[in-house]
């Protein structure tokens, strides 16, 4: 494989968690909150979700505080739906999981309120990003990286980087598009979806796509004449 | 130094706290608590102002000294701070207030950025020369007595920041509020390997039989712990599972109440030779590693508590882990993934019996209780934590931070 002329750094964020002073201890508490707290903080409990080492069947923290707390599992179950990648704001996120949580009072039974100390506690983070040191110039060397790299560094560069770049991709398949100019893996990479796997689980089908178009590469390669 | 944790802390941890350490250097870095033996912060400081220090930051750490009088009072906040009742008098509030100001005068309280821990020092903030000033809340704040609480909280709005172990310990407060968890040191004495050898120096040592499952509870003798309810749990397991139980614990020269609590757990036991009540001398570090590397299962039952690291210690030795669902414990454990959260003296039981009797789920719950805290309560992560509130109360306002 030739060398490219832009290597792809990788990086990785880690979060220091501030607490907001906020928490709900009921469904409407919970709406009220989330039309008022920051947006960092909206950003914690639901973008960053998925820097957490376990993920249940929830993606983000409303909707497994709503299902574990107060059992509230069609709640949960709407409220996990909400996919953030597809709004152009904040605003626009707090907007809608305001909206779900309104039509779901409207039509249920009053629900009950969390135990103490099992209420919503509103967090946010300060988050660090850093250079790991790799740097990588081809597939191969890109997968190598894959199996090294800690969650951290997937998450910021699969997740993160929806928010962060304005054609709203991942690092990854950006980088084998117009760096390496495969757009075919880039769309592969780009069908993974986000909210059904895990940091690991995404990072062994990014290896797995890799892998598999670098055989098929290689086998290309013999077969040429 | 930090070399030594290459292949134990992840790497990530490692490189953050590096380049944390490089936007930091030279700087001061002072901490302040009560007591430099017993207890979990001590133990904590002991280890990681030598990390610091090893990364050219100016690191140091210094006590405050009080009365009998003074360690009263300051356990009375602690107790009401915690949800009990105490009478604590305007008298007292002013000697509490009198002898952090003669600590002040006899301090060098001037650094770059500072870090108080905990109540009794508290006031010191109103001697502060300079730098960023941090007040560090390891107790479980969800739930304190109103007034003991507006009074200390005058302090905590002095505070550039303030940090707390747990989300749920948080306030509404006017400064920043960081969440950082405490953690421990693989490397130290209480965490290390042990060889088989040592194992059994300490068993013979402490007269514990090996032929037999060890429950084993660590902790200071304190009401919160529940050491009578252990008891009675492992009296509801005994019926069935013939096994040993320990309570071990070491006193604190900042907790005035030990004593008498020792005193009536040794009473609760009623002589039951199968029943080892342990006052262990400060820093037995290697015998506490060692009893909790003998243990079957480790217990943590208490009632109200800070964080718990003595839960992180043996889930780091991959003992499966019965805590109470209470302060930083659920934290730690996974309910059914690398331990069990209880709630009551039968639950404790049940979940006793059930590991008792189901041993490869203990070894898989204690695998994964070993990886849990290599990934979240390592004292790398907690050092990085510290600079990283640090730098970010340096750089208020911002929420990202590119450190290159």
């Amino acid at each position: 494989m030739a060398s490219i002329a832009t290597p792809f750094e990788f990086k990785q964020c880690m979060g220091i968690l501030k607490s907001t002073g906020k928490k709900a201890k009921n469904v409407k508490e919970l709406c009220n909150y989330i039309g008022s707290v920051s947006d960092e903080s909206i950003f914690h409990h639901t973008y960053q979700y998925f820097l957490k080492e376990h993920v249940l069947e929830y993606t983000n923290d409303f909707a497994h505080w709503v299902g574990e707390s107060l059992e509230e599992r069609s709640l949960s179950e709407q409220l996990s739906n909400v996919d953030p990648y597809d709004f152009e704001t904040i605003k626009d996120v707090r907007r809608e999981f305001q909206n779900v949580i309104t039509r779901y009072l409207e039509g249920s039974p009053e629900p009950r309120e969390a135990r103490r100390g099992d209420e919503f506690y509103f967090n946010e983070t300060v988050t660090l990003v850093f250079p790991v040191g790799i740097w990588v110039r081809n597939l191969a060397e890109f997968l190598m990286a894959m199996k090294v790299i800690e969650s951290g560094s997937i998450y910021y560069h699969f997740y993160e980087a929806r928010v962060r770049v304005q054609e709203k991709v991942d690092d990854f398949s950006r980088w084998i598009a117009e760096s390496l100019g495969n757009e075919d893996l880039a769309m592969h990479i780009r069908s993974i979806d986000p909210f059904m796997h895990n940091v690991e689980e995404i990072r062994h089908h990014i290896a797995d796509a890799v892998e598999d178009w670098i055989r098929k590469d290689m086998e290309r390669m013999v077969q040429s004449p | 130094m930090i070399a030594n944790y290459n292949g134990i802390a992840p790497k990530g941890d490692l490189i953050l706290l590096q380049k944390l350490a490089e936007k930091l250097r030279s700087r001061s870095f002072l901490h302040v608590n009560s007591t430099k033996e017993g207890g979990g912060v001590a133990e904590i400081l002991q280890r990681m102002i030598p990390i610091f220090q090893s990364l050219d930051i100016d690191a140091r750490w210094e006590t405050i000294t009080g009365d009998a009088k003074f360690f009263d009072i300051t356990k009375k906040i602690h107790n009401a701070l915690q949800g009990n009742m105490e009478t604590i008098t305007d008298e007292m509030w002013e000697y509490h207030f009198e002898l952090n100001k003669q600590n002040a005068s006899t301090m060098d309280l001037d650094a770059d950025a500072v870090i108080i821990h905990d109540p009794q020092p508290g006031p010191l903030v109103t001697f502060k020369k300079r730098g960023t000033w941090l007040w560090r809340c390891h107790i479980d704040l969800s739930n304190p007595v109103k007034d003991v609480y507006t009074r200390l909280g005058k302090y905590s709005g002095k505070y550039d920041a303030v940090i707390f172990s747990v989300a749920r310990f948080a306030r509404a407060l006017k400064v920043d509020e960081f969440i950082i968890p405490p953690s421990i040191d693989p490397l130290s004495e209480k965490n290390r390997d042990l060889t088989q050898e040592e194992i059994w120096e300490t068993a013979e040592k402490l007269n514990l039989p090996q032929d037999r499952p060890i429950i084993l509870q660590v902790s200071r003798f304190d009401r919160f712990k529940d050491p009578t309810g252990v008891i009675e749990a492992y009296r509801m397991v005994k019926r069935y599972n013939d096994c040993v139980l320990v309570l071990a614990g070491s006193p604190a020269t900042d907790d005035p109440e030990g004593a008498a609590v020792l005193a009536l757990v040794e009473e609760f036991a009623s002589s039951d030779p199968d029943i080892h009540i342990l006052l262990l001398p400060p820093f037995s570090d290697k015998d506490i590693n060692a009893l909790q590397r003998m243990a079957t299962i480790v217990l943590q039952k208490s009632l109200k508590e800070g964080f718990g690291l003595t839960v992180s210690e043996a889930m780091w030795k991959k003992k499966p882990v019965i805590g109470g669902a209470v302060g930083g414990i659920p934290l730690q454990i996974i309910h059914g993934v690398n331990g069990f959260l209880v709630n009551s003296i039968e639950g404790a039981a049940f979940r006793m019996r059930q590991l008792l009797n189901q041993p490869r789920l203990a070894q898989t719950m204690g695998e994964r209780a070993q990886e849990s805290v290599r990934a979240n309560f390592l004292i790398t992560r907690q050092a990085r934590d510290y600079l990283a509130a640090w730098y970010a109360s340096e750089n208020k306002g911002a929420t990202v931070l590119e450190l290159t």
